[in-house]
């Protein structure tokens, strides 16, 4: 039986060999991008649901988000190119304007404040570049990306390799990326005196607004030390071409964080703590503790299959799992339908399930006695199913033109999203492909 | 044992595809709806879901880097 894994093994060896010499022999040299490429994409975001972490699990979700960005693709010369994503999201949170629900009207945890807390700017900046071999049978890559909000800042770095071979109809890769984040953490207001060198229930906080309920408000806090999150990824892929009309890729990233995993502004109220309120709003009992580390396992696989000059089949499932009791199923179908040489229609359907974290609970179901907890719905057992539609627009002749690029292609796309739970969202987005001439 | 065995079996056949497919032939392979990823426009609809699901990467998408925590 040994003999016959080291002979298979020899086979498998020197048949990539063979097929890596067969490939290098292919002196044809075509440019890897002809010119430079121009796409715009933006998105439009809305979602609610009764869930909010920000207020331990029970609250409004309701969030919108507009995000806008340019990807420029430039070709540096015949093998290497440029790439420039700049992007910019503004979002408005019901539930992180709670962060402080005291700052106008009555306080609800159902009802969004109007604080500094309600709406904040992700911008982000990433720079790409690749190089490919004569014979295009090697990709190389590296790329550098910051981003930025309020109360978090992002660098990330990481490289990729990819091989061809057996005539360009298999493909290795393997990819790695750091991400170096820091927090400047934000505590729910009613815990900041509650902080070191803070003056407690004295706060005026408390002495201006009256405490129903448990008047002897003491919750357990202490901000966290450490405000930096580090994330390290690496990831394999295969794709294979299995026939004229079929291909298929398998690919496995394995991610280790490690730092502050929990969101210093998430609320938790324990069961055996009796409940204080400053008007409709229930003071926090804690904030929610992750550990410092977590593993995380995805294994996924695309099959795409041509099936006629109208329809193509394209199909997505992963398996994923970390150590935090999290196992999830992903699968997705998403079958495009050409209506003619320029458009193109795109159903879609995605089912995705997760069981919860081990350190989930509810609205008042933990403990003040554990070590680790969250009422981060996100974290929670769940199913989703997710139907899309888009159409998409496409001219290879590039005939509008603004200044000096023509319009390649408009894709539009509509994606409603339902959890078995209270949660549910929407989003449209609108991307624009622009070729200069 | 038996279990490596159909492993690398299943590898080496897959390695060395039961079907090579000549670059001529590759018409509809190379349809831009066969690309093995998303379509760009698709991208942030992949960031709101790492945002509100557990379960992140093996799809193309970002694997780590930014809160995501609204």
């Amino acid at each position: 039986m040994k003999n016959l894994v080291i002979i298979l093994s020899l086979f498998s060896f020197f048949k990539l060999t063979a097929q890596i010499d067969q490939d290098s022999s292919n002196s044809y040299k075509k440019r890897v991008l002809e010119s430079t490429e121009i796409d715009f994409l933006s998105s439009y975001y809305t979602q609610d649901g009764d869930n909010a972490a920000v207020s331990g699990g029970t609250g409004t979700e309701e969030l919108t988000d507009a995000t806008a960005t340019f990807v420029v693709s430039i070709p540096l010369n015949a093998d290497d190119v440029l790439t420039i994503d700049a992007g910019v999201s503004a979002y408005t949170s019901a539930s992180s304007s709670n962060i402080n629900p005291f700052d106008d009207g009555t306080a609800n945890p159902f009802q969004a404040s109007s604080g500094a807390s309600s709406g904040d700017v992700w911008s982000n900046l990433t720079a790409s570049y690749s190089h490919n071999s004569d014979d295009r049978n090697d990709i190389w890559s590296a790329k550098l990306s910051v981003s930025t909000e309020y109360d978090y800042f992002s660098i990330g770095f990481g490289g990729s390799y990819t091989k061809l071979f057996n005539e360009k109809n298999t493909e290795l890769s393997i990819s790695a990326n750091v991400y170096l984040d820091t927090w400047n953490a934000i505590y729910p207001i009613e815990l900041r005196p509650f902080g070191e060198n803070g003056n407690g229930i004295n706060n005026s906080l408390f002495t201006q607004n009256t405490i129903t309920g448990n008047q002897n408000y003491n919750p357990l806090f202490a901000k966290f030390k450490d405000e930096t999150r580090n994330s390290y990824s690496i990831g394999f892929g295969l794709s294979q071409i299995l026939h004229k009309n079929v291909q298929g890729s398998l690919s496995v990233d394995i991610v280790k964080q490690d730092g502050l995993l929990s969101t210093p502004f998430q609320r938790v109220y324990f069961s055996d703590v009796a409940d204080s309120f400053i008007e409709d709003f229930q003071l926090a009992d804690a904030i929610e503790q992750l550990p410092s580390s977590r593993f995380k396992v995805a294994i996924g696989g695309r099959l795409n299959w041509y099936l006629n000059e109208s329809f193509t089949i394209r199909t997505f499932y992963r398996y994923y799992f970390d150590d935090w009791g999290i196992n999830s199923h992903t699968a997705s179908l998403e079958v495009p339908f050409k209506l003619s040489d320029k458009f193109t229609l795109y159903p879609s359907y995605r089912f995705y399930n997760q069981t919860a974290a081990d350190y989930f609970y509810p609205y008042e179901t933990a403990l003040s006695s554990y070590d680790f907890y969250t009422s981060d719905f996100d974290l929670s057992k769940y199913s989703s199913n997710q139907f899309g539609f888009g159409i998409s627009y496409n001219d290879i002749f590039t005939k509008a033109h603004i200044w000096k690029f023509g319009l390649k292609s408009i894709d539009l796309k509509y994606y409603k999203y339902d959890r078995n739970t209270t949660f549910g969202s929407s989003i449209v987005t609108a991307g624009f492909k622009f070729v200069m001439n | 044992m038996i279990k490596h065995v159909i492993i690398i079996g299943f590898f080496s056949c897959f390695l060395s595809s039961c079907v090579v497919v000549k670059e001529y032939e590759k018409v509809n392979i190379n349809d831009p709806d066969m690309v093995l990823a998303d379509k760009k426009c698709d991208r942030n609809v992949s960031t709101m879901h790492s945002y509100r699901e557990a379960a992140t990467g093996a799809n193309g998408g970002k694997t780590g880097g930014g809160c995501g925590c609204n």
